[in-house]
């Protein structure tokens, strides 16, 4: 028995050091596939013991990718730890500031992870099939617009937040400033080319991908569906919004399952642990963990882009409506399972936050000078909920009546995600990988891409600079011995 | 070795210093997440260099916690660069590295929401950003122990790296002068 190494040099845009075991049947088809993570140990207990005003600031550091969800998230838990409502003018100025950084974010996810595949094809060699294979396919000018959209959004955030990378702005009751005027125009305007480059985004996806039958096939292939249920927040009118509403989940039908506030979600999730990996699995309590199945009997839900489009009637804003609309039309309907249909509804959710932006940017509530109350009432529990580009992001403190902390929960976007996440590489290996099959590079980038739609975030220390790849997928014979290992 | 190949590179390269009698900019750039231990190692020297740098009008340090794009982003408009971070590549904890960000060992900066330095570099240059030439960026990268522990205390080994950094910063910054 000989293991073979295969090492694929240089190209990466998986977070962290993964690791994905793919079980072969005696014949050598696939049984099983696991995506193994790194634990970020003990931020749970790093917390116990510090106050809970430090949250909002602490939890922005988990991560570097996405500091103003927990941020928000945070802020929300602390409001409801608190008992403290916070006036409408810092809630718009919240929820403005969230959906800058929400553009921003899938301006980001697009352009340099997601649409390199479609926009260079699943089988371009992997050192085309990054940001600048798009940039040379596309031109150049493109290169401006990306850095133009990431820039405004970035310079917003610092001046609405304070800082540009860790915000230190939300606190219990409210924010810590509100805008002037002055400042207001300039949201407003930055705005206005944000709605114009998402819908030169969307034109983009349609140019390159909708116009291409290979892609169609590819995003509405078996492999890449998977029919669960859905969850995302909605608003009053069952429209999907990023900062407040209530949690929404709709069956593989598409039809509603439940409908809770964030603070009830313990009764509506709970998790599962597997022995080989150290992050849990959320599933919804009622349905029941089968495993890492599909189906109406299986309580596996997804929260992502594409989730929170199937779990609303549509979108708040007029320009993202009609591409709702679009979308589920060329799909055949609501809801869409095609896990690849992701990147579609993230461009649309790319829309929405530009138009939401100028719409909060021209309330007249947006400069008002009420932007805080001061909490009052002795802290205790408190739930806080924001969707996360990455999914239903939760924050659940718990302190005693001096406003230290004595515990802390969180389930992060990624995490509700991790069971279907097995679940794609799963059916992608299964589908890909048969008797006989040559594992090559363009067979492992299809697996990858069943997770990369998801925009994994399964590690925090985004940055320091490992000196080995950090994608290994690892081929087992039933036993568990070794067949394969391809490294990345 | 990294040091030597890339004071060769900068063999013959008229710009170091000044141009038209006006300081050129230079950054001196930590890297890390505060609560990571051992990611935090970058942080930790930059704090320590902060009052050792504070005469020098031609040199701005900061502290930054990102890669990729936004790590070229935060680039813009200076001549030079250094950026301190903690690297992982099995070498003992607490060991210093310096090499261009444009060489091949910073290739494995990665992150799957975002790309890795030198593509971002490029796609930067494409973009028309004003950006350090190519080998105007150096990075001094201190192998850590720990970075996937939440802890705000560097582990001992890599601690006691931060002045030996600190002095290889300062050492650099000598050529820019």
């Amino acid at each position: 028995m000989t293991t073979q190494r295969i090492s694929i040099d240089p190209i990466t845009r998986l977070e962290g050091h993964g690791k994905i075991d793919i079980f072969l049947t005696p014949k050598g088809d696939v049984a099983e596939a696991y995506l193994q993570v790194p634990e970020l140990r003990g931020f749970e207990r790093f917390c116990v013991g510090r106050l809970a005003e430090d949250m909002p600031n602490l939890t922005a550091r988990i991560c570097g990718v996405c500091p103003e969800a927990h941020h928000i998230a945070s802020a929300k838990a602390l409001d409801a730890l608190f008992h403290v409502d916070p006036p409408p003018t810092a809630k718009k100025l919240r929820e403005m500031f969230y959906c800058i950084f929400f553009a921003t974010d899938h301006t980001t996810h697009f352009y340099a992870l997601g649409g390199p595949d479609f926009i260079l094809g699943p089988d371009a060699p992997p050192e085309q099939r990054n940001i600048l294979g798009v940039i040379q396919k596309v031109g150049m000018d493109i290169a401006g617009r990306v850095l133009k959209m990431r820039r405004d959004g970035h310079n917003l955030i610092e001046m609405i937040g304070g800082r540009k990378v860790h915000p230190n702005w939300a606190l219990p009751g409210g924010v810590s400033r509100g805008i002037n005027e002055e400042q207001r125009k300039e949201i407003e305007a930055l705005g206005r080319d944000a709605i114009e480059f998402a819908q030169f985004s969307l034109n983009l996806f349609h140019e390159q991908v909708l116009g291409n039958r290979a892609y169609l096939q590819l995003i509405t292939s078996e492999a890449y569906t998977h029919r669960t249920y859905n969850m995302g927040t909605v608003d009053g009118n069952n429209h999907v919004n990023f900062y407040d509403g209530l949690i929404r989940v709709v069956g593989p039908d598409g039809r509603e399952h439940a409908k809770y506030p964030a603070r009830d979600y313990r009764e509506y999730v709970a998790e599962h642990v597997e022995p080989w990996s150290y992050l849990k699995f959320p599933f919804l309590k009622k349905i029941g963990w089968k495993g890492f199945v599909d189906g109406e009997d299986s309580g596996l839900y997804k929260a992502t882009p594409l989730s929170r489009l199937n779990a609303a009637d549509g979108m708040a804003t007029p320009l993202a409506q009609k591409e709702y609309e679009r979308m589920y039309d060329a799909l055949g309907g609501k809801p869409v399972h095609h896990t690849l249909a992701t990147h579609w509804a993230r461009l649309i959710e790319l829309l929405y936050a530009t138009e939401r932006w100028v719409e909060l940017a021209t309330d007249p509530e947006i400069t008002g000078t009420e932007y805080r109350v001061l909490p009052t009432a002795t802290p205790d529990e408190g739930v806080g909920c924001v969707e996360a580009p990455r999914g239903t992001l939760t924050h659940h403190y718990w302190s005693d009546e001096r406003g230290v902390m004595t515990r802390v929960n969180l389930i992060v976007g990624t995490t509700n995600n991790y069971a279907p996440i097995n679940l794609s590489i799963k059916e992608a290996a299964r589908a890909l990988i048969r008797r006989g099959t040559a594992v090559s590079e363009g067979l492992l980038n299809r697996i990858e891409m069943a997770f990369r739609a998801y925009d994994p975030c399964l590690g925090c220390a985004t940055h320091y600079l490992p000196g080995q790849m950090p994608l290994t997928v690892v081929l087992r014979a039933p036993d568990g011995r070794v067949l394969k290992t391809i490294g990345r | 070795m990294w040091l030597e190949t890339h004071t060769d590179a900068n063999v013959g390269c008229p710009a170091l210093g000044t141009v038209g009698g006006q300081h050129l900019r230079t950054l001196v750039l930590g890297l890390g997440n505060p609560l990571l231990t051992d990611d935090a190692v970058g942080l930790h020297v930059v704090q320590r260099l902060a009052p050792a740098l504070a005469d020098r009008p031609d040199v701005e340090v900061a502290e930054d916690y990102w890669g990729g794009l936004r790590l070229m982003e935060r680039l813009v408009g200076f001549d030079h660069a250094i950026i301190v971070d903690a690297q992982r590549t099995g070498a003992s904890p607490g060991s210093i590295s310096v090499f261009a960000a444009d060489a091949g060992a910073a290739r494995h900066v990665h992150s799957s929401h975002d790309v890795g330095l030198p593509m971002a570099l490029e796609f930067g240059r494409h973009a028309g950003a004003r950006l350090p030439a190519p080998g105007h960026i150096l990075i001094v990268a201190i192998e850590g122990a720990d970075v996937e522990t939440f802890g705000t205390q560097c582990t001992p080994a890599v601690a006691a790296a931060v002045p030996r950094a600190a002095e290889q910063v300062l050492s650099l910054l000598t050529r820019w002068r």
